[in-house]
């Protein structure tokens, strides 16, 4: 960039008030549907199919799939390298049965309400150091609340 | 990981430009330093001028110290894996005898108030002499073309040696004297009787000692100094020392957010396509496939691109791929890649020994010609290039209500803001551009067309869209390092001295002095380019021009040292007779490398040395030459940057340079037919490999601390020609055009 071109750049902004053209719109634009609308074909599976669930319930199990390579969260399910999360929300910390859980969680004295749950997978080792939970924070606070709807979906069923 | 732990500042904050005004106020007890003194100007006359009028706001950079004696630097710079947040904040800590520990980090807001004046003087005006009177018209003038220009810029090495130097360093040594002014009006003693070291401040006499956060409040009273006192390097503690760069532990453990993870509710994807010739309309798209696959929300004939939105990215690219699209017609359909070529070689002749636009001439280099001894002429070529981030050019953005909101990783905020601005058809203050970490920048990411192209997208739709380039895009629609053809003529004496330098080259775009040879001593010396129309997008490339001329230089003073019978070690000590530093980075290099111990057969070295942006750096590359292809077994370099801020990502930098830079010496090659771009992904633009990448060794020298040199490019302009030269004297092969990989080695 030289100075010569420099300045003739910005002459070009003095007279053209930022020396471009609005940009083109659109020549053609094809709406196949809003955002907000259920994918057609996708939905109608789904209805046939699944129980309904709320969005942000089926958020969280999405959001889930990470957790899901040490968690289980079903019914008599085996523990895996971290503890069966079915109807975990409202229970004490540190007592799933056949876990071999740290002294610090179990020691925690926390019952998992849906804001327990929140700071601890906000910040595992913050919240409770010493715990063997390798997961590291989940940061996204909307994420948090997806999956805790998730998990305490399982409480009901 | 804890921050303590590792020694290096802690986690760095976003600012919106609300917050940032705000805080002053709302933290109650911070100091907040501006920067409005710059070393070495007549600041102690102009200083009623600049506080008083509108000139105070030439602020580039800004301390802050709060209440738990945390020492805020906020860095008007991206960091694209360069180090910058660290290698900056160290400057202004070390000035202001912070505590390293207790030192945060913030990204400047994409705000006129963080454009880097220093940068635009540097960058656009460099040997300006400017009549003391006339300095607040001309700092003004340049602010005025920076803020014009959206110069919040981070490139041309310049971020250490423009900003640090002459901002960071300045704002750390004034809040410090600021803060010892305020205890000494406290404790009633003289200023001179206090130290600092480690965020506290000490009178020794009295046995006081206090926080700078005791005295933030009382210091932001203090008048600001006109001229601080800077430190000479015998007192430095944390400049030049290699601290941990603050922003690993993040990107180790993934909480490091780049642009493409930008995450806004609500938020859509959009995959785009572009004219495969660049320039070219959309004429026509047939999308009956696309409108009936899973996911898709709506596809846009943009007139210059294709987009297709959907709620995945995967999806909208799976019904993008299957959209059948006819492109208008250009006056580059035709071109292929011998074209090109053939095109610069007719330029070139039709230049002559005379003609093209003289760049530099001294003495009489046609006479110097004739009276030769040995007079050689070669003529060198090099390929387009792409720059191929790892991470895919990538936005997104949100345009309602007449705001618009932009997410991207961006060399230059305010120019992204800018472009936000221009696409959506709002005014530059209704545009929030966030900037997040840059997966790879190289010059790239310093272009406003992708931030326009998904600001239109969202503009289109009225809700967030995330427009994600496949790679293919990305290889495809970029800003490429400009192909070039270099001839030089050479005329040695009896003795082999070199006494005529004459070369002539295909257009010149930045750095200017990338083709001139003023460090090396030679008798006559003309050089000369011709513009030759490109067909190809031009965008700079990491080093520029440098990447071009760094090889075609130091490949032809390798023939030069042939032709006189010499070694290039030998016959580049001659030429630097009058350069010392040059002589000690190139003497360094060489005895790093055991220059005279001999190496197996089919094995060779090549030495190098290119100067730029600051910076000198030699090489010297080792080669092993008895497979079908050349494999680059070590590279020694010796640098000298003036003074290393930071030892440990100065060489970082020297290594991921040589990374880039022998990347493209075996395998760059961007090519062209029917007007298209040929390359699409990495099988056919291949990065260098794990196994391929030699060992490297840095030795690092302080030659002139006053004048900084950078350190984001320097480290990969020499490792080409230090590469071919080494081919060549495994195997007696010159390589006159690259990449390597258009070579038979078998």
């Amino acid at each position: 960039m030289t100075p010569a071109r420099t300045f003739a750049c910005l002459s070009v902004f003095l007279l053209a008030a930022c020396g471009v053209d609005p940009a083109p719109e659109p020549v053609e634009q094809i709406i196949v549907r809003q955002p907000d609308a259920p994918p057609v074909a996708i939905a109608a599976a789904d209805v046939a199919t699944a129980a309904p669930t709320s969005a942000l319930v089926a958020e969280g199990k999405a959001a889930f799939a990470n957790c899901s390579v040490c968690h289980a969260v079903a019914k008599d399910a085996h523990n895996g390298a971290g503890p069966n999360l079915f109807g975990i929300v409202g229970k004490p910390a540190g007592q799933v049965a056949g876990f071999a859980y740290s002294d610090a969680l179990k020691a925690s004295g926390i019952i998992w309400t849906a804001a327990e749950l929140d700071s601890f997978i906000a910040g595992p080792a913050a919240k409770i150091p010493g715990t063997t939970m390798m997961a590291g924070p989940m940061v996204d606070a909307a994420k948090r609340q997806a999956v805790i709807a998730f998990l305490e979906s399982t409480n009901a069923s | 990981m804890s921050k303590t732990e590792t020694g290096s500042p802690e986690k760095k904050g976003k600012w919106t430009r609300r917050a940032f005004i705000g805080a002053g106020v709302v933290a109650g007890s911070a100091l907040v330093v501006g920067v409005a003194v710059r070393q070495g100007n007549p600041v102690d006359r102009l200083n009623p001028l600049l506080a008083n009028g509108k000139d105070e706001r030439l602020l580039n950079a800004w301390v802050k110290v709060d209440a738990d004696n945390i020492v805020t630097a906020v860095i008007p710079h991206a960091e694209m894996g360069q180090g910058v947040y660290t290698a900056l904040a160290q400057m202004l800590a070390d000035e202001m005898d912070a505590d390293w520990n207790k030192v945060r980090i913030l990204e400047a807001p994409a705000d006129m108030q963080y454009v880097s004046d220093s940068i635009a003087r540097d960058f656009l005006a460099p040997d300006l002499e400017v009549p003391a009177l006339f300095e607040p018209t001309v700092a003004g003038g340049i602010l005025e073309l920076a803020q014009a220009m959206g110069l919040q810029f981070t490139g041309g090495s310049y971020s250490v040696r423009a900003t640090g130097q002459r901002a960071m360093r300045t704002a750390g040594a004034a809040a410090r004297e600021m803060l010892v002014a305020a205890a000494a009006s406290e404790w009633q003693v003289p200023a001179g009787e206090i130290t600092t070291a480690d965020s506290m401040i000490t009178h020794a006499r009295s046995g006081r000692s206090a926080p700078f956060s005791q005295f933030a409040l009382a210091a932001a009273e203090q008048s600001l100094p006109a001229r601080p006192t800077l430190k000479t390097p015998d007192k430095y503690t944390i400049m030049g020392q290699p601290k941990a760069r603050h922003d690993i532990p993040e990107k180790v453990d993934g909480r490091a957010i780049f642009g493409i993870d930008a995450n806004v509710p609500g938020m859509k994807y959009a995959a785009v396509k572009a004219p495969p010739v660049i320039g070219a309309t959309v004429e026509s798209m047939d999308a009956s496939t696309a409108k009936t696959m899973p996911g898709v929300l709506q596809i846009l004939n943009m007139g210059d691109f294709v987009a297709v939105v959907a709620d995945g990215y995967w999806q909208a690219q799976q019904a993008l791929n299957s959209i059948d699209t006819k492109y208008g017609k250009t006056d580059g359909d035709g071109l292929d890649q011998e074209a090109i070529f053939a095109r610069y070689a007719s330029h070139l002749d039709d230049a002559g020994e005379d003609g093209g636009d003289s760049e530099t001439e001294e003495g009489d280099v046609a006479k110097g010609f004739a009276d030769a001894a040995v007079k050689i002429e070669a003529e060198y070529k090099v390929p387009f290039l792409a720059h191929a981030a790892m991470e895919p050019m990538n936005c997104t953005a949100w345009v309602r209500d007449g705001k618009c909101d932009v997410w991207s990783g961006h060399q230059a905020p305010v120019k992204a803001r800018q472009a936000a601005a221009d696409a959506a058809g709002l005014p530059f203050e209704d545009v929030t551009y966030h900037n997040a970490y840059l997966g790879g920048g190289f010059g790239r990411r310093a272009q406003g067309d992708y931030i326009a192209m998904a600001t239109r997208i969202a503009k289109a739709t009225g809700y967030p869209v995330k427009m994600i380039w496949s790679r293919e895009e990305d290889t495809a629609q970029d800003f490429y390092r400009p192909s070039a053809t270099s001839r030089f003529r050479g005329g040695l004496d009896k003795d082999g001295r070199l006494v005529s330098w004459d070369n002539i080259h295909t257009h010149l775009f930045d750095p200017k002095d990338a083709p001139t040879v003023p460090y090396y001593k030679i008798a006559s010396h003309k050089i000369r380019k011709v513009d030759v129309p490109m067909q190809l997008r031009f965008g700079p490339w990491r080093s520029v021009d440098h990447s071009q001329h760094g090889f075609f230089i130091e490949s032809f003073v390798d023939e030069l040292a042939h032709a006189a019978g010499k070694d290039g070690y030998a016959f580049r000590r001659e030429l630097l007779a009058d350069s010392p530093r040059h002589l000690k980075v190139l003497d360094t290099a060489a005895k790093m490398s055991g220059w005279d111990r001999p190496l197996p057969d089919k094995h060779g070295r090549g030495i190098a040395l290119v100067p730029s942006f600051g910076s000198i750096v030699a090489q010297v590359a080792e080669v092993d030459m008895s497979g079908s292809k050349p494999k680059v077994t070590k590279v020694h370099v010796a640098a000298d940057p003036g003074f290393v801020i930071n030892p440990d990502g100065f060489t970082a930098q020297m290594e991921s340079a040589i990374a880039y830079g022998l990347t493209a010496a075996l395998y760059g090659d961007i090519t062209l037919a029917s007007g298209k771009v040929q390359q699409s992904n990495f099988h056919d633009y291949p990065m260098l490999r794990m196994g391929e990448m030699p060992a490297i060794e840095v030795a690092l020298i302080n030659g002139d601390h006053q004048h900084l040199g950078g350190g984001g490019e320097p480290g990969l302009p020499p490792i080409a020609p230090a590469v071919t030269n080494a081919i060549f004297a495994a195997t007696g092969k010159r390589i006159r055009e690259l990449p390597l990989a258009k070579h038979d080695f078998a």
